[in-house]
């Protein structure tokens, strides 16, 4: 099983490499062109903006996902009455197939057909909300359909990780009389390291392969303002017969996540290490208290 | 109330989705998006089903539904199964090269997936498996790998050293330690593994159509020829409203998945 | 479990029998196209029961999105299990494969039936490729028709079809005074870009498009009629309304339907949108391909390709296909459902509509006839023209640096 697994993963990205050295088109060509696909790559403006884009879109949404995800699932983990239904609600985006659902968002950003349009005749004549259809904005657009259809699972992992958090660890805070935001904030967060760890590779998988959402919402638009790596690639892939350039396209992506996500993760397996010390002390130091 | 709020502003496509599908185009076209329907039909629906075209067929979204259910049964379960296993064996027993064997995985996830197909349809040809229901199973397996691994390795990363050592000198083995401590143990994560495995699974496009073969195509396949006509008509009811149906099945995964996000599972192990 | 094996068994069981069991057919196709819609279907239908009527069985594939279903069929051509005949655009998209030898051609078909003299010379330069015919042709789109709504030319006071440029913006002002919304667009980077081949064809003439497109003249960007071009071209977008980033076709036609807008350019599958209206060419709605009677028409338009397979049986399916769709009755038939011309002009045309019969009158006058882009240009360099023109459209570029960057693509290209 592992080396089918190798072999899959690390095979195709050898053959993709393969291939990026070569000029081929609609069809696979062994020869040989040095790197003149890499060359032709960075001087395409469209893949350059695709990459900025990227980092934009990585930033916020992976911010916005965390936060809001791990609040949604604070606030339902309080015992909250119609807990069931809550989840579902924030869930059911994530159900959900990006090719209707971001035509519904294109249509309620959409200043003539949706929000904008529908506070004006609400009688606010000056609103704006017309993101999506400027150069500069239109990321942020994406962001916000994006955060919607991400954070319901976020919140799930959250609170799978605070579900399996320790009742005595509750009793022990109260016994201290540590106020409830501060365990949250000093002594759950860490504890979450791992949820939050699977939650961020997640999310940064998304993120290099968003393409779903940008294709449904505004097809790399207006202009060439809202391009992404995924879509350059499939549409040299698929469109363009040319999958010499799209193959080096997806190595040079994964060379960039190799080395942003390798520090990231070293980082991250030290933190849960020191935190799971500070909560056996925590525990540790309850129980003596209890038995004083 | 924050939830509150937040509820409302999550259900906002919902509603959109929902009034679209049940609107007649005629009012659809004069475009407010938030009006109720003057008049509402429920013939969408009934036609996203039964009726819709897809092609020669014009049998709506209804032909691929079993199919569906046959992928993502086996699927879910092994990608699962062995994402949980491979998890386990990251977390405690550690063996040589787990951390660079993980590091591919991982790595492999970020690939989209049109990278992937030509060495991959090649391999299946050569298997027999291209164009089979055991081939798209093995696909999907594959690729759910990497995220179920990561979930399963990180939930076992919070659960404490001690309890493995604990079950070891009990004379424990890699099995039955697997099978008796860790799997009841990782119910909540195992309701997250399956959210996501379903709904991944569920909703995917490309892997079915390139690897399912001409008589297990998903229902995805179905209903992204009603929604992506290229320069035919767009019926956007029935769209909606074929989307909402598709929406069902991982829909009730997580209601029904909610009895079992119950507290003080892993809690109840440490004390006993 | 035990179940679940079982189901598992009886899965591979039946669909080892469904294989085998269809190989029995007589004449079995296996049809892989991209036509899902509820119009198309019914096209589809016309095509698939002329070829039961000549003794086929078809059985279809079909998967929406042009670009997917290319995809899926170059898939399976490489994963082994190739369907009977593939759809794909008059263009260069299918060359790779006839390179690589993976297409077969339908040269006894093309004899029998005279395609050297019934095809219209851009089709047949599309498909006769070194002296040998690898594609059968189905339809002709032409995609740069002019549409108007009847009721906003009425509200707006506008009396005739414009005939040149200067008529249209006139036409275009009228309208915006009267509180329409001029042209319905869509900013989608595919409508911008058929959008300036309607304007280059028209506007600069067809002179000036060969030159760019058939001779990649890295030298005619930078002449001011080129530029002039580009100018009028741009003046375009004050007549679109702020909504029009990212909207789709349907969405752009939906306002010429409810008159809320006045002209939109689009090829004339639009005018399915407009059946499902209920309206009718000439009374609704109307529709011109250019502007004056001697105006270019694009040839567009749908082929089936044949993937190598050495089976006989499947040898004499691709032939009976090829012979069905190109004739006369299925033409006509097809055509009416779909939208689009027939590719022969010796057919009977009262059953098609209004726009359809000024096509095929226009197809028979040879000089007006004008290969698209596609036609001409590898895919690769018209996607790169295509990011220029929707940066161009989009954005505060100079007609200068537009112009640099048209001569920058086709030197690359």
């Amino acid at each position: 099983m592992v080396a089918t697994v190798l072999w899959v993963y690390v095979g195709s990205v050898l053959w993709s490499m393969r291939i990026s050295v070569s000029s081929s088109r609609t069809l696979p060509i062994s020869d040989f062109v040095g790197l003149k696909q890499y060359a032709r790559l960075f001087d395409s403006e469209r893949w350059v903006l695709s990459l900025q884009n990227m980092a934009l879109f990585g930033a916020l949404f992976i911010a916005g996902c965390l936060v809001i995800g791990f609040l949604l699932a604070v606030f339902i983990d309080q015992r909250v009455r119609a807990e069931g239904v809550l989840r579902t609600v924030f869930l059911y985006p994530y159900a959900m197939s990006f090719v209707a659902t971001g035509l519904v968002w294109q249509w309620m950003l959409n200043p003539e057909l949706g929000l904008q349009s529908t506070v004006r005749g609400w009688g606010f004549p000056n609103f704006k909300f017309d993101w999506i259809v400027q150069q500069d904005t239109v990321m942020l657009a994406i962001v916000v359909a994006a955060v919607w259809q991400a954070c319901g699972l976020v919140m799930a992992l959250m609170l799978a990780g605070l579900r399996g958090i320790d009742e005595s660890l509750w009793m022990a805070a109260r016994i201290e009389g540590i106020p409830k935001w501060r365990v949250y904030l000093s002594i759950v967060l860490p504890m979450l390291g791992p949820s939050i760890g699977t939650a961020f590779v997640l999310l940064s998988v998304s993120v290099v392969k968003v393409f779903d959402v940008v294709v449904a919402m505004t097809q790399g638009g207006p202009g060439l303002a809202s391009e992404v790596p995924a879509k350059f690639i499939i549409d040299n892939l698929l469109v363009r017969a040319n999958i010499g350039l799209a193959s080096a396209a997806s190595t040079v992506l994964l060379l960039t996540v190799l080395a942003l996500l390798a520090p990231w993760f070293y980082a991250r397996a030290h933190a849960a290490r020191r935190s799971e010390r500070s909560a056996r002390a925590l525990r540790a130091s309850a129980t003596q208290g209890a038995a004083a | 109330m924050f939830l509150a709020t937040a509820a409302v502003a999550f259900l906002l496509p919902l509603y959109v989705m929902v009034v679209t599908s049940i609107k007649p185009m005629e009012e659809i076209r004069l475009g407010n998006l938030f009006a109720w329907p003057v008049r509402i039909t429920l013939e969408p629906w009934v036609q996203a089903w039964t009726s819709a075209c897809t092609g020669l067929e014009c049998g709506g979204i209804r032909v691929g539904f079993m199919n569906s259910v046959a992928i993502v049964v086996p699927s879910t379960i092994l990608s699962i199964l062995l994402g949980a296993l491979n998890g386990y064996a990251l977390s405690f027993w550690r063996p040589r090269g787990a951390q660079a064997f993980f590091v591919v995985l991982l790595t492999g996830a970020f690939i989209p997936y049109q990278v992937m197909m030509f060495p991959l349809i090649r391999a299946l040809a050569t298997l027999g498996l291209f164009g089979t229901l055991p081939g798209v199973v093995l696909i999907h397996t594959l690729f759910g790998m990497p995220v179920m691994t990561l979930l399963f390795r990180n939930y076992y990363a919070s659960v404490p050293h001690e309890l493995f050592m604990a079950a070891r000198i009990d004379g424990g083995g890699f099995w039955r330690i697997f099978v008796q401590l860790m799997l009841p143990m990782s119910l909540p994560i195992v309701v997250v593994a399956v959210i996501m495995q379903v709904t991944a699974i569920w909703n995917d496009f490309l892997i079915g159509l390139v690897f399912a073969g001409h008589e297990w195509l998903p229902m995805t396949v179905q209903l992204n020829n009603i929604i992506n006509t290229t320069t035919g008509e767009r019926l956007y009811n029935v769209n909606m409203a074929a989307t909402l149906l598709t929406s069902l099945v991982p829909l009730t995964v997580y209601l029904v998945s909610g009895r079992w996000f119950v507290r003080g599972i892993a809690a109840g192990a440490v004390k006993g | 479990m035990s179940n679940k094996t079982t189901r598992l068994a009886l899965a591979l069981a039946l669909a080892f029998g469904a294989i085998s069991g269809a190989q029995a057919q007589a004449n079995r196709a296996e049809v892989l196209h991209w036509w899902t819609s509820g119009g198309e279907s019914a096209a589809v239908k016309e095509l698939a029961s002329a070829y039961t009527k000549a003794g086929g069985t078809w059985v279809d594939a079909a998967i929406a999105g042009g670009e997917q279903a290319r995809a899926a069929a170059v898939n399976r051509m490489v994963g082994g299990t190739p369907p009977t005949a593939a759809q794909f655009n008059t263009s260069k998209q299918f060359l790779d494969l006839i390179d690589q030898g993976m297409l077969a051609n339908v040269d006894a078909v093309a004899a029998a039936n005279n395609w050297d003299k019934i095809l219209p010379a851009p089709i047949l330069n599309s498909i006769k490729i070194k002296g040998h015919f690898y594609a059968v042709p189905v339809d002709i789109h032409m995609p740069a028709w002019f549409w108007y709504s009847k009721a906003a030319f009425a509200k707006a006071g506008i009396k005739d079809e414009p005939k040149t440029a200067d008529e249209l913006f006139a036409a275009l002002d009228k309208l915006k005074a009267a509180g329409l919304v001029p042209l319905a667009f869509g900013g989608q980077p595919w409508q911008e870009k058929i959008t300036f081949y309607a304007w280059l064809a028209n506007v600069g003439g067809p002179d000036m498009y060969m030159k760019l497109y058939r001779d990649k003249d890295v030298n005619l960007p930078a002449t001011p009629q080129f530029k002039a071009v580009l100018t009028s071209f741009k003046k375009l977008h004050n007549y679109v309304d702020a909504g029009s980033p990212n909207r789709n076709w349907n969405d752009a036609t939906a306002m010429v339907i409810s008159g809320k807008a006045g002209v939109q350019i689009m090829g004339d599958w639009a005018k399915g949108e407009f059946a499902t209206a209920h309206m009718t060419a000439g009374k609704e709605f109307g529709c011109f391909p250019g502007f004056g009677a001697k105006s270019p028409y694009l040839v567009a338009g749908d082929v089936f390709v044949f993937p190598k397979i050495n089976d006989a049986a499947q040898i004499k399916s691709q032939q009976l296909l090829a012979t069905t769709f190109t004739a006369p009755a299925t033409q006509v038939a097809f055509s009416n459902k779909k939208g689009s011309i027939p590719i022969r002009t010796d057919v009977d045309i009262k059953g098609l509509d209004l726009c359809a019969q000024q096509g095929v009158t226009i197809m028979k006058d040879v000089s007006r006839q004008l290969p698209t882009p596609e036609m001409l240009i590898s895919p690769d360099l018209e996607g790169s023209l295509q990011d220029v023109i929707t940066k161009f459209w989009n954005t505060n570029e100079s007609v200068d640096d537009a112009a640099k960057a048209i001569a920058a693509a086709l030197k690359n290209g």
